[in-house]
């Protein structure tokens, strides 16, 4: 009762979440993804194109890019506009300039499981094969935002459309400055190779980690947190090839594959089946 | 601050529309469609279903197969389970069981021109072709996204998935009771033929008139709206080859070309809307069947 009590009285200050009842602009961009498919690396290559001149750091990010599922609906209508949102949310068909982050999923339930250790949602020694179960069944928290393949695929309706953006992790791990120049003009910004050398630098794997490690009690996702599990995780691709069970592989192919290939990510224990593209 | 405050006190007893934010249960199962796609049809012929002493009426459908957007929270709390929910919304994976409706894009948007004048959202002469340019885009209801949108953000996520049942309007036409077989089957009732063909009866567009024209000041769902211009409108399909100018109905194709076809709807300009070829038409192919049970 109590709960609801505060939820109420939240919701008459304008203190809720904002989340899903966000108020969207016309101009607003949206930086959506899955979660663990590395929002939080691109949220800082764009701030540090976007503000050259300012420190990005986890204590100023949310100001930045703000997260709409962590952020006041106060505070987001406080921001000026155009704003740059941050949002696991599934298709949501206001979102008007979207870019689209998208990862492998192998990657992203390892990294998944680990965040969830940080968070205490899950024992420490929880049976990775039982999670990617879960996590392929929508039985984790994350199914709030639909399982991977809904999210990821309610998105894709969008392909094709100039207002999207389709970014693979790992074709940012491969070459960030490369993607960041395709992120460039939603934001009329001159993609010039030293603004985003300069970008990439800021944003790299090891400066994030050094941030987290002076900054962690500044920044909503990691305050009152377990500090012996870093947010920043690996910052890699194919982790699970080494890592996952060859099982959980097979779960996640088999309920997957199709979207899994269309995406570019290979399969290693069913059969490929010729790619469908959405829109050429 | 004030609204915020008076909206709170109605949450406080539950009297709000809890709209997306309904409270949704394991049971539930939801009737779905982008609008005028024989959504109201349809949840007349569940509501009759779940009725078997007194037939439907467009007064007691909100209480048989609720709307999140017209019935109270307080309302939803006290519905017997498994509750069957009306609903317009694009792709929620909060959803746990859904029906479905799809109906040919080019009649949809006839029927929602008309729809839109008879709530007074545009005027009797409202241009065609504007309406159709703005209904391709997703704006003559900015609540829904466009018909595209909704109808392939459905397929992709759930085509194929045991708890997805899809119904085409023009097969639901075409064999009323068959269709409605299917639907009784999902929503696990098992009615005899002698009750689907009654069941089918109290929901024909003839006895819906009849409730139309018995309900039009008390049924949340036309009253306020003009007399003049009916909710229960043709009842039938492809009123689009008279109606549509072609021009129009090149627009609508070359939008949702292959997702049209996907669907079993014919195109009229066989000629392929360019930059897409038929074998890359994808939403079929994607099936995420397996992604929950």
């Amino acid at each position: 009762m109590s709960y609801r009590i505060k939820s109420l009285i939240k919701y008459a200050l304008g203190t809720d979440v904002a989340g899903r009842s966000l108020t969207v602009r016309p101009d607003d961009t949206f930086l959506v993804s899955y979660p663990r498919s590395g929002n939080t690396w691109t949220r800082f290559l764009i701030a540090n194109l976007l503000y050259p001149k300012e420190p990005v750091s986890f204590a100023n990010i949310e100001r930045l890019i703000p997260d709409c599922e962590a952020l006041s609906s106060r505070y987001l209508k406080s921001l000026p506009s155009p704003r740059c949102i941050k949002s696991h949310e599934y298709f949501d068909h206001r979102y008007r300039k979207v870019l689209y982050i998208v990862r492998d999923p192998r990657d992203v339930a390892l990294s998944y499981h680990s965040f969830q250790r940080k968070y205490r949602q899950i024992a420490d020694d929880y049976p990775i094969s039982q999670y990617v179960s879960d996590f392929v069944n929508g039985r984790l928290n994350s199914a709030d935002w639909g399982t991977w393949a809904e999210n990821v695929g309610s998105w894709l309706v969008r392909e094709g459309q100039a207002s999207f953006l389709l970014l693979r992790y790992e074709d940012m791990m491969a070459d960030p400055a490369a993607e960041l120049a395709k992120i460039a003009p939603f934001f009329h910004v001159e993609p010039s190779a030293d603004l985003l050398a300069v970008a990439v630098e800021r944003s790299s794997a090891v400066r994030m980690r050094e941030l987290e490690r002076k900054e962690s009690s500044q920044w909503v996702a990691t305050k009152n947190r377990r500090q012996d599990i870093p947010f920043v995780g690996t910052a890699s691709s194919g982790g699970w090839k080494s890592r996952l069970p060859a099982e959980s592989v097979a779960e996640i192919e088999s309920a997957w594959g199709p979207l899994m290939q269309r995406l570019g990510y290979q399969l290693t224990t069913v059969a490929q089946e010729p790619v469908h593209h959405l829109v050429k | 601050m004030m609204n915020r405050l008076k909206a709170a006190a109605k949450r406080t007893f539950g009297l709000h529309r809890p709209g997306r934010d309904l409270l949704i249960l394991p049971d539930d199962r939801f009737l779905v469609s982008y609008p005028k796609s024989g959504n109201t049809w349809t949840r007349l012929l569940i509501a009759n279903l779940l009725s078997p002493d007194k037939p439907a009426d467009f007064e007691t459908i909100n209480r048989l197969v609720p709307d999140p957007f017209a019935d109270t929270k307080r309302q939803f709390a006290r519905m017997p389970r498994p509750r069957v929910i009306k609903s317009h919304l694009v792709f929620d994976p909060r959803y746990p069981r859904v029906i479905y409706m799809v109906r040919d894009p080019r009649d949809v948007v006839i029927s929602e021109y008309h729809y839109q004048r008879k709530t007074r959202r545009i005027e009797d002469h409202y241009p065609l072709d504007e309406y159709v340019v703005r209904f391709i885009q997703g704006e003559t209801y900015p609540e829904n996204g466009s018909w595209g949108e909704h109808v392939a953000g459905w397929l992709v996520a759930r085509e194929g998935n045991p708890r997805f049942h899809l119904v085409r309007y023009e097969s639901l036409l075409a064999d009323t009771a068959g269709e409605l077989a299917g639907i009784a089957e999902f929503l696990g009732i098992t009615p005899t033929p002698e009750r689907l063909s009654e069941v089918v009866r109290l929901s024909s567009a003839d006895r819906m008139r009849t409730l139309e024209q018995q309900q039009s000041n008390t049924s949340s769902l036309m009253k306020g709206s003009r007399k003049d211009v009916p909710f229960v409108r043709a009842a039938k399909s492809g009123g689009w080859r008279s109606e549509l100018p072609e021009s129009l109905v090149e627009k609508i194709e070359t939008a949702w070309g292959p997702l049209m076809r996907h669907l079993g709807y014919e195109l009229f300009f066989s000629q392929t809307p360019q930059g897409i070829s038929p074998s890359d038409f994808p939403f079929g192919k994607i099936v995420l069947g397996k992604t929950s049970q």
